[in-house]
């Protein structure tokens, strides 16, 4: 495996612990970051390449730079609310190295000239965000935090706030707007969170992922990072392996290694007599890859040019004695109960397919229910206010181009059954 | 699967179907001097509105309270939490239906979160909960749920009892974990995902899949 | 503050060049080109979009998806389509969706025929549905609260409603729960919603799903008619729809007049009827039905005859109540309340002063002001308007409570601080050393400041010199020399400043001008003076200070007007609903016309002069107010003229000076401030501007003279 950068020491007793962290190195980049400009700071943000770990791949530097300048005050949030199935690295992250993300908030506020900052960490997470607030407590004593951090201009407040369950929360803003306080449904862009976040301020918001990754930056130098990985998928990534395998769990992989040594290298493939039928490259949102894709390089590109997304890092590999029905149900479920209802696409459309999808299941749907449900899920995606009906669309959708057959002669077996139960009834009730 | 208990109608809470009771007054904002609202919750709420440059952003932290005194966010409870932050009582009642970890019905006090979404299902999870809901029964002290991802799949298939992830769960360990809540002591311990270290093997449960479809591939 | 001025661009709309105002809305901007953009939650006066329901998609050439036309800002150059196979294809399936759970019950909803739903499920949608589950189903229809029913199948969740209720009214207390395809609008835990303005979510609604307790099942859109006019039930005077069917008035709709009363109404407005046109006792048809009761429609002539109100003919009425008057002479006092409309009003001044010679009339519930303080007052340079409400940097509510004054300016200072950052600051007009101070205060954050004071302001012995601090303060903040600033007064009855204008005053003559003759009584000198037999009669038209509903009632001290009534020797009233006042003293009454059956104009506290118009027939034998004043002069010998060929209202425009040359052409269905008329001293009103320049010495009778119609005015 290539050189650990977020999981080096991770598993190291205490770790979470201020002493240990900083016996580690930690808070070395932040100090070294209050040395140097915040433009500077910037410049090896944008220079280390990193693209955002929560999903939408976009380039932290140029993120961050796209925050107005002047005196109004600005936000950071890290959006810690990991709740795309199959995801389970920020969780880590947090409970094992709090100290790393909370350097990494110091420094990216610093550069983005936020002095108020949040962590959103879904309300699940009541471990991670207790060893949060313990982490934090430390960090605020050793004034790493709070007023004129180490005697510095820079003042930086951070309150670790708790989500109470709602996967839309992830959404950039739908966090914001549940950070307000009120149910938390996406908005209209623009604004962008950018210009008008958090309390209609300029917002910058990253992932846990992302922003633990940057006191690593700041002390290699963005050159330095951005020369691990590939040209457009800098650095390393964790990756949540899950579902059919043989070690399921979080890895760190330098981006662009093959698929396949992910999941059978490191995760040990799936076990004996057992055959891989499709996997999600990217969490449940990603179209479902096959076999045939196991060696597509592992980072945002290939990915999105192999038809799927990188999306989150989390790689659910399923086996081939699942039915593609059962699978197809699962996610749309998801979807239907985590739309936020807001837009009618979405709330409508993820509806209506999972009750396609029972009449499939249950035998009372013919092969002409296919179309019409690959049909919704074309007006679904880009119609929506953001991207969650897509996310149930285009995996839907993938598994209805890859697995027509399978959907098809999941119809007819569920049919015949049907009638065979009604020819029994008939001829057992209704004989004369 | 609905993550949700649902009630007749389809929705996840009552008052779809009622109608308002028109000789009630309109629900303001909560009158201090006649809404009882206990010191302890005053205080959690004030400091939570404190800690935020607007107080409405206390608003999830305030029903998490509210519900840790009363079980659930009671109507009772929503009006104490409404008093206090000086919003309407269907504000608060809008945010908290909107969050699945917040009760709109009477529930048990321990809760047991079974996640049954891809990668747990993959690995047995529906199998997991209904035995978890079978051994539990129709004891009033459990709050048994199926849920989506908590974000746990690498030990699979898992739950979340009172808010401490343990797993990957076989039917056999149903009857410690509920013993073990019922008598608060901590829930097999040595199967919480505290102690795990991150892809350990040693970590992962062997005998794999749990299920093997009778009808074999599809 | 700085009102938007847009400047204008084109763009390109489905291959026209069209002109539109920049950063409008594309929906609205299509508009400019006659294009029409479906919506459903896009409503402006709800603020800004929440592009929920996605109907509006629109492909704009540059931008890989398509975007919500409600919240694309148009800029120069824009290239849109919104007929393309890709737009169609978006908005079928929209329509798609938003029908899968639709009950599609059309037939027994009582939107059907004025549905959006229906019209853009007919013009956008694709015509099949290729949904074969099952619907939701649920208990329907539910009381919402007592004015209100909700049917949540209906529901297409819009938002609209609920957003009017955060964003509109304030009151949060309708909101959505639950989520995803679950959500669905109520209060909170089964509590009715009651509000003051509740009734505008019916208006809101897109889809049957909240509708009109009162008016549910009562109409279908193709049997009813839509009447314009404007409520007189208050000073706000809001422009209204009324749907009339069979010459009965069922309900009550907003005309959007942003500068009355940007589209909202209060739920009294909204559901005053029908009990003004039925009232709440049965009406006794010619004289058989149940007996005459308080809050029974007047719908007949009444005389007291042995103590008892009794139906009688007009004739008889007219007669009894001449001959009375003729007796009482110069001993009649005259007082003009709520809904009485400019020709009425000022056909009783003359009638009181030319006929009876009295100058005895009041329209001001709290004391009459000198002539001076009344005319620079009226000074048009000083003059507020509504929607300065909204744009001051600054309102302070003096005396006065929007809520119960005037209900929809509350509304519009909600809008002002919440969307320009307006500060609204209230004082008791008590303390003048308080006004002062917080008026100078105000001003320092920001010029522009209004003072909206209510007419109780100048109640009691020193009202004239409260209002005459008012005015120096006014002077020293320079409110006349800026812009968007100045002073709004709500007077207590819902026409105060028409029936001003036109010389409803014991100290003055139409246009503000000296009344010839000595001065007359005010309101709470008639009371005294009735009481202690100075005068004899009173005229109360629309009016009944004994009423505690009534604003009169608060026009003297504690059991003045008992007294008065009791010692009165005769009353003569016009009456809409019978009040415990006349039920207990009147002799005569004349059946008043509602403000749905009456003809006629009235004059918003801002100078603006609207009218009121005819929706509905007038009830029973009843006939309009003019006509049984003219009536009356005829029989008291006094010619009023407006039974010949000059009609009342040409009469009020040509005696008040600062009126004259307006025509009910001009007026119109959105009103003419008398004030701009003359700022922009438009062609064809030359005289009038010169001879009523935008300055109190226009009052001035000499001034006036030189006008020929002026003297005429006088009735001289
Ligand atoms: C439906 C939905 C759910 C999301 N959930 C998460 C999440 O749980 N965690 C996260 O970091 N980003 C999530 N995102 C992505 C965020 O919107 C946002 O892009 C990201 O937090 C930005 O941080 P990054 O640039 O560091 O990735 C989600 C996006 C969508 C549309
Ligand atoms: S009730 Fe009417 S206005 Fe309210 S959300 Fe539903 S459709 Fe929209
Ligand atoms: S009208 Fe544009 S999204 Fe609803």
């Amino acid at each position: 495996m290539s050189e650990l950068l977020l999981f080096k020491d991770i598993d190291e007793p205490g770790l979470n612990t201020l002493s240990v962290y900083e016996a580690r190195g930690g808070y070395s980049s932040l100090r070294k970051a209050l040395e140097m400009t915040p433009e500077q700071v910037l410049q090896q943000l944008e220079a280390s390449g990193l693209r955002g770990r929560g999903g939408a791949g976009f380039q932290m530097g140029k993120k961050v730079s796209f925050l107005p300048q002047g005196s109004m005050s600005k936000y950071l949030v890290c959006n810690a609310d990991e709740s795309e199935p199959g995801t389970f690295k920020d969780r880590e992250l947090m409970q094992k190295c709090p100290h790393m993300l909370i350097e990494g908030i110091a420094i990216a506020a610093y550069a983005a000239g936020a002095d108020r900052s949040f962590v959103y960490i879904r309300g699940e997470y009541v471990l991670q965000a207790d060893v949060l607030d313990a982490a934090l407590a430390e960090a605020r004593q050793a004034g790493y935090i709070g007023d004129r951090v180490l005697d510095t201009e820079h003042s930086l407040s951070l309150v670790i706030h708790r989500g109470a369950g709602a996967y839309i929360c992830g959404e950039e803003t739908g966090l914001l707007d549940s950070l307000e306080g009120k149910r938390g449904n996406p908005r209209l862009k623009p604004p962008f969170p950018a210009n008008q976040g958090l309390y209609k301020g300029p917002t910058l918001i990253n992932n846990v992922e992302t922003l633990s990754t940057v006191p690593t930056i700041i002390a290699m130098g963005g050159e330095q990072y951005a020369k691990l990985g590939t040209e457009t998928s800098t650095g390393t990534k964790l990756v949540s392996v899950s579902g059919h395998v043989q070690r399921p769990g979080n890895y760190e992989i330098e981006l662009g290694i093959p698929s396949r040594e992910i999941i059978y290298g490191l995760a040990g493939g799936p076990p004996e007599g057992h055959e891989i039928k499709c996997w999600f490259p990217g969490g449940s949102s990603s179209p479902v890859l096959l076999p045939d894709d196991l060696d597509v390089p592992y980072d945002f590109d290939s990915m999105a040019k192999a038809g799927s997304m990188l999306g989150s890092g989390a790689v659910i590999v399923v086996d081939d004695f699942t039915p593609i029905v059962d699978l197809a149900l699962k996610v749309a479920k998801f979807y239907r109960h985590e739309s936020c209802g807001k837009c009618t696409p979405c709330r409508e459309g993820t509806n209506w397919t999972v009750k396609m999808l029972e009449r499939i299941d249950s035998g009372e749907a013919t092969p002409m229910d296919l179309d019409i449900m690959a049909s919704v899920q074309d007006h679904i995606i880009g119609n929506c206010l953001c991207v969650l009906g897509d996310a149930m669309a285009m995996p839907i959708g993938s598994m209805i181009a890859k697995f027509r057959g399978e959907f098809e002669q999941h119809i007819e077996q569920a049919r015949a059954r049907e009638e065979a139960a009604l020819v029994g009834a008939a001829s057992g009730g209704g004989a004369h | 699967m609905s993550a949700v208990p649902r009630l007749p109608g389809g929705t996840r809470a009552s008052g779809w179907d009622e109608p308002a009771d028109l000789n009630k007054d309109p629900a303001l904002i909560p009158d201090p001097a006649t809404t009882e609202v206990p010191a302890e919750l005053r205080k959690t709420i004030e400091e939570a509105m404190a800690r935020y440059p607007e107080r409405h952003s206390a608003a999830i932290p305030a029903l998490h309270a509210a519900q840790e005194l009363h079980g659930w966010c009671s109507p009772e409870a929503i009006e104490q939490v409404a008093c206090v932050m000086r919003v309407t009582p269907a504000y608060l009642d809008s945010v908290a239906s909107f969050y699945d970890m917040l009760e709109k019905q009477p529930v048990g006090r321990h809760s047991i979160y079974v996640c049954t979404n891809i990668s747990c299902s993959l690995r047995g999870a529906d199998a997991l909960l209904a035995a978890v809901q079978e051994q539990a029964g129709e004891d009033p002290d459990f709050n048994v749920r199926a849920f989506e991802c908590l974000g746990a799949c690498d030990i699979a298939p898992m739950a979340s009892v009172d808010g401490v992830y343990v797993g990957p769960l076989k039917d056999e360990d149903v009857p410690q974990l509920l013993d073990d809540a019922r008598a608060g002591r901590p829930v097999l311990p040595e199967k919480q995902l505290a102690t795990r270290l991150v892809a350990d093997p040693n970590a992962n449960s062997k005998e794999f899949p749990r299920h093997a479809p009778e009808e074999g591939k599809p | 503050m700085p009102r938007p001025e847009p400047n204008t661009i084109t763009f390109t709309i489905d291959g026209r060049e069209v002109q539109a105002p920049e950063n409008s809305m594309l929906v609205d901007a299509a508009k400019h080109g006659d294009v029409e953009i479906p919506v459903f939650c896009y409503e402006p006066k709800l603020g800004n979009p929440v592009g929920a329901c996605r109907m509006c998609l629109v492909e704009v050439e540059g931008i890989g998806k398509l975007q919500t036309g409600c919240s694309t800002p148009v800029k120069d150059g824009m290239v849109v389509h919104t007929q393309s196979e890709r737009v169609k294809e978006a908005q079928r399936s929209v329509v798609e969706f938003l029908l899968i759970n639709h009950p599609l019950d059309c037939p027994v909803c009582d939107k059907g025929g004025e549905c959006p739903l229906q019209d853009i499920s007919f013009g956008w949608g694709g015509g099949i549905s290729r949904f074969i589950e099952p619907k939701r189903h649920f208990v329907k229809p539910l009381e919402l609260s007592p004015k209100i029913a909700i049917d949540r199948e209906r529901c297409i969740l819009c938002y609209r409603c609920v957003r009017f209720s955060q964003e509109i009214s304030e009151d949060y207390q309708l909101v959505l729960l639950e989520r995803g395809a679950h959500s669905f609008v109520s209060t909170f835990d089964g509590h009715p919603y009651v509000a003051p303005f509740s009734g505008n979510i019916i208006e809101l609604c897109p889809v049957g799903a909240l509708t009109s307790r009162s008016y549910r099942f009562r109409a279908r859109p193709w049997d009813i008619e839509d009447a314009g006019t404007v409520c007189t039930l208050c000073p706000a005077q809001c422009n209204v729809k009324l749907t009339v069917r069979d010459e009965r008035v069922m309900r009550v709709l907003s005309r959007e007049h942003s500068e009355v009363d940007d589209g909202w109404l209060c739920d009294h407005g909204r559901f005053a009827y029908p009990e003004l046109a039925q009232g709440t006792a049965a009406t006794s048809q010619n004289g058989s039905g149940p007996a005459v009761r308080v809050g029974m429609r007047v719908s007949q002539p009444l005389l007291r005859d042995g103590g008892e109100l009794r139906p009688v003919s007009w004739e008889r009425a007219l007669t009894e109540a001449s001959a009375a008057l003729k007796r009482a002479g110069a001993q009649t006092a005259a007082l003009a309340g709520s809904g009485v409309s400019n020709e009425e009003g000022m056909l009783l001044a003359r009638l009181m002063r030319d006929g009876l010679g009295s100058p005895h009339v009041d329209s001001r519930v709290h004391g009459a002001l000198p002539l001076d303080l009344l005319q620079a007052l009226s000074d048009p340079a000083l003059q507020a308007r509504v929607s300065d409400l909204e744009f001051a940097h600054s309102v302070l509510l003096l005396d006065c409570d929007p809520l119960q004054d005037a209900p929809i300016l509350d509304l519009r200072l909600r809008k002002g601080v919440r969307r320009h950052g307006l500060t609204l600051e209230r004082v008791a007009g008590g303390d003048l050393d308080a006004l002062r101070e917080t008026a100078k205060r105000l001003h320092e954050h920001g010029e522009e400041v209004v003072i909206v004071w209510g007419e109780r302001f100048a109640a009691g012995p020193d009202g004239a010199e409260r209002v005459r601090a008012l005015l120096e303060l006014a002077g020293e903040l320079k409110l006349a020399e800026t812009e968007g600033a100045g002073l709004l007064e709500i007077p207590a009855t819902s026409n105060g400043r028409g029936l001003r204008e036109v010389g409803v005053l014991p100290n003055g003559a139409p246009g503000l001008r000296p009344a010839s003759g000595e001065g007359g009584k005010d309101a709470s000198a008639i009371a005294l003076a009735l009481a202690a037999g100075e005068l004899s009669a009173l005229y109360l038209m629309q009016a009944d200070p004994l009423d505690p509903a009534d604003p009169f009632s608060a026009s003297a001290g504690e059991g003045a007007w008992a007294g008065a009534c009791e010692r009165a020797s005769t009353i003569v009233a016009h009456a809409t609903l019978l009040s415990p006042g006349l039920y207990e003293h009147a002799n005569v009454i004349f059946p008043a016309e509602s403000y749905a059956e009456k003809e006629g104009t009235v004059t918003h506290p801002d100078g603006r002069i609207q009218r009121v118009r005819q929706a509905a027939a007038r009830a029973g034998s009843t006939q309009p107010g003019w006509a049984v004043l003219g009536q009356l002069g005829e029989l008291l010998g006094f010619d009023a003229g407006v039974l010949g060929e000059r009609s009342a209202s040409q009469q009020v425009f040509d005696s008040v000076a600062f009126y004259r040359g307006l025509t009910l052409e001009e007026i119109g269905g959105r009103g003419v401030r008398w004030q701009e008329r003359h700022r922009d001293g438009d062609a064809g009103h030359e005289e009038a501007s010169k001879g009523s320049a935008p300055h109190p010495h226009a009052f001035a009778g000499a001034e006036a003279e030189e006008h020929p119609a002026g003297n005429e005015g006088d009735g001289s």
